[in-house]
Parts: structure tokens; sequence; C-alpha cells
């Protein structure tokens, strides 16, 4: 039986990035030696660049980064990396990566700051040191064409891209907001962040992440991708897509939410986690078998290329599968709805993978659950997959648009498409943000106290 | 296409709608727990909303989401007025698109949280 038996994948690259320096005394050494150069940057949110609201803030990736979650990816990539990326969403090291991960500066702040290759940078995060950046190299990018060539267009992708992508896509926006001189090499955090409620229960980087699996004797283990509060077709989603396994259903679940910058309308990151806490604590999925965690990045909303970050990421944490949905990671109709499954079931030629992202040399282990979707059946009382169910013409969607629009009128969503409990999640925040949403006032606040403090490093 | 406006019915709204050839196009969803009206409109209306309200989007079900509770409220308004779902309810509320925006505007600063048990 044991052959049958499917094995915790290895990291991303093979071994688990963990750039973090806990000796304190060597850490102040590096920092005083930095002072004395000069060679320090308070980090500055990336700015719209057109409307300057906050859309990315760098310590958000530099964490990612250095707790693993982006294993094998080590700093801010160099030139060739970075064309390498663009090219063939592979690292120079020939694993697969799909996104450009960059300290960008302005040419204001560079000519200040007078480094170059060689010289080390003391990053700094709400004033006090954070991390440093050992520069390999400085080099100049265009914005306008690094978001281009980041998601591609319909000329250029045709087999997912359905429409080309502009200032209404938050990821394009992103790339399009760096400034553009990259200082490219390995970051290392020296000081490391305290989150705060309630993101400190849920943090969980991929070391931690793999002993919990073994303490929880948990051989496999599905990952469910979120930026959103859950209604009962995540549910649904999440208890059937753990139905595979090997020779047992999955151990365990394992929600990542996505947090970071978010759009107008999305709900607030505390009410996100605390949401999927909920499903377990009111026992809809008991809490022997689900586990909430985050993982800290603004995200791009690039469907088929954030999918394959999602693949990684959860790889990197210990997840055995990854579950798929319709329009996962999207927004608009910039993509193909099912781009992410074509991905991973044929692979997307135009974006360097003629097979899918499993099957290629550098690829990934973790294995898909490609699911479709989840509907209400009138006729067979229950929410229902959509390839299981054969009264299609009675289907009732739902969606977490749907739900939105029924919270902002003040409408309880009934219990049949959102639990009660998960709508006093909502409530909860809702009370402390006055508003149930993300809006620009949650913006601005999320990017002045972001999810952690800095302790002083003295 | 065709895209859908929907409008959540509470007891207060289905007041209004009472005894109008509006009230025998309300459909009932998710096991007849929720009661809705749905304005069906085309792409260069649809166009004018997305440009309109920059939080509006298109769910998975072609349906018109995100769009701000001044604008649904005046919609409901415009139904009752005209009662009718067709795609003049639209094209009234988009007459007083600043004054709705004004009033959108209000509510992306503060909405009341119910209060529940």
């Amino acid at each position: 039986m044991s052959e049958l038996y499917f094995k915790r994948p290895m990291p991303h690259g093979g071994r688990l990035v963990e750039r973090v320096l806990k000796d304190k005394k060597a850490a102040k050494k590096i920092a005083d030696a930095c002072e004395k150069a000069g060679a320090v940057y308070e980090i500055k949110p990336t700015l719209h660049y057109k409307r300057g609201v906050p859309v990315r803030n760098v310590y958000r990736e530099i964490m990612s980064v250095c707790y693993g979650f982006f294993s094998p990816v080590e700093g801010s990539m160099t030139s060739e990396e970075l064309e390498s990326v663009l090219t063939k969403r592979k690292l120079l090291s020939g694993w697969i990566f799909p996104y450009p991960i960059l300290f960008d500066i302005s040419k204001e702040d560079y000519q200040k700051l007078g480094v170059g290759a060689g010289d080390r940078l003391l990053i700094k995060l709400k004033g006090k040191p954070f991390a440093i950046l050992d520069i390999e190299e400085v080099y100049e990018i265009d914005p306008a064409e690094l978001a281009d060539r980041t998601f591609g267009t319909p000329e250029t992708n045709p087999e997912v891209v359905k429409e080309r992508f502009d200032d209404k896509h938050p990821g394009w926006v992103i790339y399009r907001s760096h400034q553009p001189i990259i200082l490219a090499g390995k970051y290392t955090i020296i000081n490391e962040p305290k989150f705060k409620e309630p993101f400190d229960r849920f943090w969980i980087p991929p070391r931690k992440c793999r002993e919990l699996f073994e303490q929880k004797g948990w051989r496999t283990a599905i990952a469910h991708q979120t930026r959103n509060v859950p209604h009962v077709g995540h549910e649904m989603l999440m208890k059937c897509a753990a139905y595979t396994g090997d020779v047992e259903p999955c151990h365990g679940i394992l929600v990542n939410a996505i947090i970071g910058v978010k759009r107008r309308g999305d709900y607030p990151d505390e009410a996100i986690l605390e949401a999927h806490e909920m499903v377990n604590k009111a026992g809809y999925i008991k809490p022997e078998r689900h586990v909430v965690s985050f993982t800290l990045w603004d995200m791009r909303y690039g469907n088929p290329l954030e999918s394959l970050l999602h693949g990684i990421i959860r790889q990197n944490m210990g997840c055995t599968h990854h579950m798929f949905g319709r329009d996962h990671a999207a927004v608009g109709e910039y993509y193909d709805k099912f781009a992410t499954q074509i991905l991973w079931l044929k692979g997307i030629p135009s974006y360097g993978f003629d097979k899918p992202p499993t099957e290629i040399e550098g690829g990934l282990q973790i294995r898909p659950q490609n699911m479709r979707e989840f509907w209400y059946c009138p006729h067979c009382k229950e929410m229902a997959y959509s390839e299981s169910c054969g009264h299609d013409k009675e289907k009732q969607k739902l969606s977490g648009s749907l739900i939105r629009g029924l919270v902002a009128e003040g409408v309880q969503p009934p219990a049949i498409i959102m639990r009660p409990e998960v709508f006093k999640v909502i409530v909860k925040w809702w009370k402390k943000f006055n508003y149930p949403f993300v809006n620009e006032r949650y913006v601005d606040y999320k990017e002045k106290e972001l999810e952690v403090e800095m302790p002083d490093l003295d | 296409m065709e895209y859908i406006l929907e409008v959540f019915l509470d007891e207060n709204r289905l007041s209004k709608i009472k005894g109008t050839p509006v009230e025998e196009k309300i459909e009932a969803v998710f096991g007849g727990e929720l009661k809705v009206l749905r304005v069906k409109i085309g792409e260069e209306l649809k166009d004018e909303l997305l440009k309109a309200f920059e939080t509006a989007r298109i769910d998975s079900r072609s349906c018109i989401t995100d769009t701000p509770v001044a604008f649904k409220r005046a919609l409901f308004d415009a139904i009752v007025e005209k009662k009718s779902l067709g795609e003049e309810v639209v094209k009234a509320v988009l007459e007083k698109i600043d004054e709705i925006k004004e009033a959108a505007a209000k509510e992306a600063e503060f909405l009341p949280a119910p209060e529940i048990d």
C-alpha cells in the first residue's frame, strides 16, 4: 500500500530559502556599518502612476522571499534573470517562476544614495532597520514595457489573453507604477517584524508549515487560494477538492490567503482571515483538517501566471495538491475563464509552457486539482457541482460579488449561501472600519499601519 | 451579449411593487430565501455603467455587480416609477448620474453596520 502514498514535495528549487538573520548583535553591526556608509533606504509604498494611491509595498515581497514562500528566489532579480522570467517564465537556474521580483527606486533616490554593485544597502521599514540588500547590479527598466511583457497581450498570448491589459487591471498597474531604477541582489532580513493581531496567529512560513503538517500527521494536504471571505460555494470547493488524495482523501486543507493591497470592494484582510478561521471554529470543516494561513503579496491578478506563483508558494509550504477553480486569481475579462486550468492541464506555449508546469524541467511537483463550478440547484436542493448536477437549466450561480451586493444593501445573505457565523465576522470588522469593504480610507490605513510592527534592533 | 442588474427585495421594497406588473416578475432564488428583480441590458449600457462606476464589475453570471448602493436604490426607484424592468429604467437612472455619484462618494466613507445577534 505504501507505494501508493504521495510524498510531501520538495521545496521548489530543491531547498527552502531562509534568509533571516536571528543574531541581533550581528544584525546591529551590519546595520551600523550601512548607516556609517550612508547606504540606508526607507521603504516607500509604490503609488499608482496616475492616481497616486498605494498599490504595493515591497516589504511584502522581501518577507515572502526571505521566509521561503518564493523559493528558490533569493532577492531582487538581475537584468538577465528578469529577461529570462519575461521570456521563458524561468529563473536562470532553470526553475519556473512567473513574475518579476524587483527592488525599484526612483532616479532621484538612486542619485542620493550613490550605491552601486558590490555595495550593501540597509532597508528600513517604519523607520527601523528591516533588511539588507547586497547589490549585484543596478539597471534601468521601462515600467510600461515591464507591465506589458509581464502579462502579455492578445497578440502574443492568444491562447488565454482576451483583452489588452490596462489601468483597470491592478497587477498591470503595479508593474506600470514601478520606479525605473532596479537594485538587484539578495535580500536578508536582519530585524524580524512582529505581526499584529489577528495576523500573528495565521503567520505560518514554509518551514513552520511543513513542521505543522508533520505534527498533524498530514501526509497529504490540499491548498486553497483565497482573497475573499468564504461563501458556501468556497466551502464546497474546499470539501470536494479535498476528496482527492492518494489512497484516502487529503488529510488536510491549507487555506492560504494573499494579504496585501486590495481593490476597493474587496473585504478587509482581517475579515478574510477570521472568516476562514470561522469555517473551522463553527465546525463546517473541523479544525483537525483545516488550517488558515497567509502569504504577503500585493496580488497581480494574473490568472494562469498567478496560479503558478500559488503552486510555488504552496509546494514550498508542503502541500501535495492545489485546488484551482474558475477565474482563478482573475479580475475583469482579460483572460479566458479557465486559463489557469488550461495551463495546468495542457500548458500555454506562448508563456513558455508547451506542457503542464508539472511535466516540464524545472517545474512543480504539487498536483493540481482542477475544479469547475458549484451552484445552488433548486431541484437537488443543495449546493451542487456543475459537472455532476444534471439540472443546469435551473442552476443558481452564486458569486462573491452577489454576496457583496447583499451585504452593501444591509441584507443578510441567506444561510444557504453564506454561513451566519461567517457573516458575523464580516460585521465585526465592518464595525471596526465603519465599512464592510476595502475603501480608500482602509487602503491608506493599511499602508500606514501595515500588518507588522517593527521592533528596535538594540 | 445580455447583462443583468439584480435588485434584491426586502419587505419594504416588496410593498412598493405590490400590485404592479413588476410584482409578477419577482424571482425567488436559493431555495426561496432571496427575492430579486432582474433588469437586462445590452453592451452599450453595460459599458456606460462600467465607465461611470470604477468599482463595477461583471461576475460569472454576467451580472453587473459592485455598483454603489446609491445606484441600486435609484434603480429600484426607477423600476417603481416606470413599472418596468426594461432598459429605460437604467437610462432614467443614468440621467441623474452626477447626483448618484455624489451620494456614492459619501457612501464610500461610511455604511452603517447591521445589528445582528
